[in-house]
């Protein structure tokens, strides 16, 4: 979105950005429905999708029974029958009750038919760490849709963001796995008044220029990434931070081109270290910008280790803005 | 429908041609896979095609189709050309999936609602209720028919789906072919009741049981129950009961088998069953025709080009 189109916007909740994404797209295309657990009557565990069943109604806004496979594996019969359904699991963690019909039918029906069908299917995942939910409910599990090929990954970090990326997703032919950060529910920020605040899949954004280090995060990692920066300023240290949006497609061209410029970058998320996409970033940019780097790719993760259910102890498990400052000093020092 | 249909004699002729063109595509595709081998499993549907031609005869054009692993008597019976079918079997590029269904078949024809195939069993329990779903939000009037093995009953995604359906009354009909083995596993030691269709009443909906090798009869069962399902009152389980002729997959010699390994033999043989009430001289000609039909499709198939690397990145994204 353009500078000036911002100055105009309206500040709202990422919660309240979701719903209004869900209620346009639900007006502009009847094809679009909801089902999951509590979604209608309760207007959602969170509360996303209040008000949907009284303006939709109960056809549009289904109660389901606690059946992940059915949730998924129906929205996927229903895409393929000429609608859009828009899911809801209520936690990220539950997509292992989902698996075969999330990583089977959704991710492979179109290309194991000879590419006869679309599945236009959107899951709403529920994803991180907050207030102490435990090892099965508060998993950043990204990474694990990002090694599946045909699952396109959505991992808003702002209101805005939320709502565009939302609304690409809905408008989207292919099925994707859209990451809702709980710990950001609450957050406020600018939203475009627009009903057409689309935020494509594959652009990056650059959440604050920098010229000395370059800092890729996501979710709930970009606000800490940006308080950290904000921290280094002073000490002489300018953070470029890019939020990648979508990790599937993933703008790689983005991050590299900011390497080029600051020859420094560490990927910080909040899913474990082992095989997190911040070792696919790493990876890619010494295969494409090896000579541009002046130091070592280094990764700042949650850990290998299931999450506590103590709301502290869970929170040792991920990133602090402190880990990311003393990490970044260090790798400004190389 | 409404409109004047055909008449009984004209939909039995109609049931024993797709039958005994898919007995004589069965007996091609074994001939094929003992000499030349075969780069997948094909799991004979032989015994079979009665109850799968029967069943679909039932259906209106556009209703929608998940069939199951065993034959091709589903799908052909939907109105989709051999050529492309026996196209994936080989893994050629005419095939339904432009090569990518090859082996043990995906086919799909989306033009003629047949729906494809997963590979994980079970999985159309749930996609064949999401689509009935659809159905309903958008009042197509269109009814989603399922097949399934007895083996595949076993699967946690049949109480998921069933019990969803049930309470939406989703226009949904599930058809478990009941052959007595998925695949070393006798039926009669995984289930604690005499029938898969002992499991409907928990769901609220009928359970028919009916015998599978009587093509005309399994018809009826599902023409009833899709006009129940069309009429708003919900899903129907029906239990063909049938008989595994064959190994699991051809070329499996069923050292597990304890009852008579069946080879040829075709006991209460839909395709004869089928036959009697059909003049000699007619017969023999829609045999000869279906004969016919299948060894040029064969041929045709086996002459086209197979799916080359060019594929694999084909179709990963819409
Ligand atoms: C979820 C899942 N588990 C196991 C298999 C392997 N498998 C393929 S067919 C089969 C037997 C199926 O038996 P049944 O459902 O009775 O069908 P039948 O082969 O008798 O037609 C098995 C175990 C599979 N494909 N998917
Ligand atoms: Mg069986």
């Amino acid at each position: 979105m353009s500078a000036a189109a911002a100055t105009t916007d309206r500040v709202i909740g990422y919660s309240r950005a979701i719903n209004e994404a869900l209620a346009e797209e639900m007006r502009r295309d009847e094809r679009v429905w909801m089902m999951g657990q509590d979604i209608g009557r309760l207007g959602g565990v969170f509360g996303l999708t209040r008000g949907l069943l009284d303006e939709f109604g109960p056809m549009r806004v289904r109660d389901t029974a606690i059946n992940e496979t059915f949730i998924v594996g129906g929205a996927a019969g229903a895409a393929l029958a000429g609608t859009i359904p828009v899911v809801e699991l209520q936690f990220a963690d539950f997509l292992f009750t989902a698996a075969d019909e999330i990583f089977h039918k959704l991710a492979k029906w179109r290309y194991m038919h000879g590419g006869q069908f679309t599945m236009p299917v959107v899951v709403r995942l529920p994803t991180g760490v907050v207030g102490g939910a435990g090892a099965e409910h508060s998993q950043s599990l990204e990474t694990i849709a990002m090694h599946v090929a045909g699952l396109k990954v959505a991992v808003p970090a702002t209101p805005s963001d939320a709502k565009g990326l939302l609304k690409a997703a809905i408008r989207d032919p292919d099925p994707v796995l859209f990451f809702e950060h709980k710990g950001l529910y609450r957050v406020k920020g600018p939203v475009p008044e627009s009903d057409e605040h689309v935020v494509p899949f594959g652009s990056a954004r650059i959440a604050r220029p920098g010229s000395d280090l370059t800092v890729v995060a996501t979710g709930l990692m970009v606000d800490r990434a940006l308080a950290a920066a904000e921290q280094l300023a002073p000490q002489g240290i300018d953070v470029e931070v890019i939020d990648p949006r979508t990790l599937v497609p993933l703008d790689i061209d983005t991050i590299v081109s900011s390497v080029e410029r600051t020859h420094r970058l560490m990927v910080v998320h909040e899913a474990s270290r082992t095989a997190g996409f911040g070792a696919e970033i790493a990876a890619q940019v010494h295969e494409r910008a090896f000579f541009a780097l002046d130091a070592p790719v280094w990764r700042v993760c949650g850990t290998d280790t299931p999450l506590p259910q103590d709301p502290d102890l869970e929170q040792a498990c991920i990133p602090s803005t402190d880990e990311i400052v003393t990490a970044a000093l260090a790798l400004a020092a190389i | 429908m409404n409109s004047p249909g055909p008449t009984a004699e004209q939909v039995q002729l109609e049931v024993y041609r797709k039958v005994v063109t898919i007995r004589f595509a069965e007996l091609r595709i074994r001939e094929h896979v003992e000499k030349e081998g075969f780069g997948g499993f094909w799991h004979p549907g032989i015994g079979q095609e009665g109850l799968q031609v029967g069943a679909v005869s039932a259906m209106q054009p556009d209703d929608y189709l998940y069939y199951a692993h065993r034959g091709l008597g589903y799908a052909f019976a939907k109105g989709m050309e051999l050529e492309p079918l026996f196209g994936d079997l080989l893994g050629r590029r005419t095939g339904s999936t432009g090569g990518k269904g090859g082996g043990t078949v995906h086919f799909a024809d989306a033009s003629r609602h047949v729906m494809g195939q997963g590979g994980t069993l079970g999985s159309s329990f749930v996609m064949g209720a999401g689509t009935a779903a659809a159905s309903q939000l958008l009042g197509d009037g269109r009814v989603t028919v399922v097949f399934f093995g007895d083996g595949a009953s076993g699967r946690g995604t049949w109480h998921e789906a069933a019990l969803q359906a049930s309470v939406w009354k989703l226009p949904v009909v599930w058809i478990c072919e009941n052959n007595g083995w998925a695949l070393s596993a006798r039926f009669t030691e995984q289930s604690p009741t005499e029938h898969v269709a002992d499991r409907a009443p928990a769901y609220g909906i009928p359970g028919v049981v009916v015998d599978g090798q009587d093509a005309m009869a399994v018809r009826e069962v599902t023409l009833e129950a899709i006009e129940r399902a069309r009429r708003g009152e919900g899903p129907t389980l029906i239990e063909a009961k049938t008989l595994r002729i064959r190994g699991h997959y051809e070329g499996d010699r069923q050292p597990y088998r304890d009852d008579p390994v069946l080879g040829d033999e075709i006991p209460n043989d839909p395709v004869h069953r089928l036959g009697e009430g059909i003049a000699d001289d007619v017969r023999r000609g829609i045999d000869a025709e279906a004969r016919a039909l299948v060894d040029r499709a064969f041929d045709a198939a086996l002459a086209a080009p197979r799916a080359d690397d060019s594929v694999i990145f084909e179709d990963v994204w819409a």
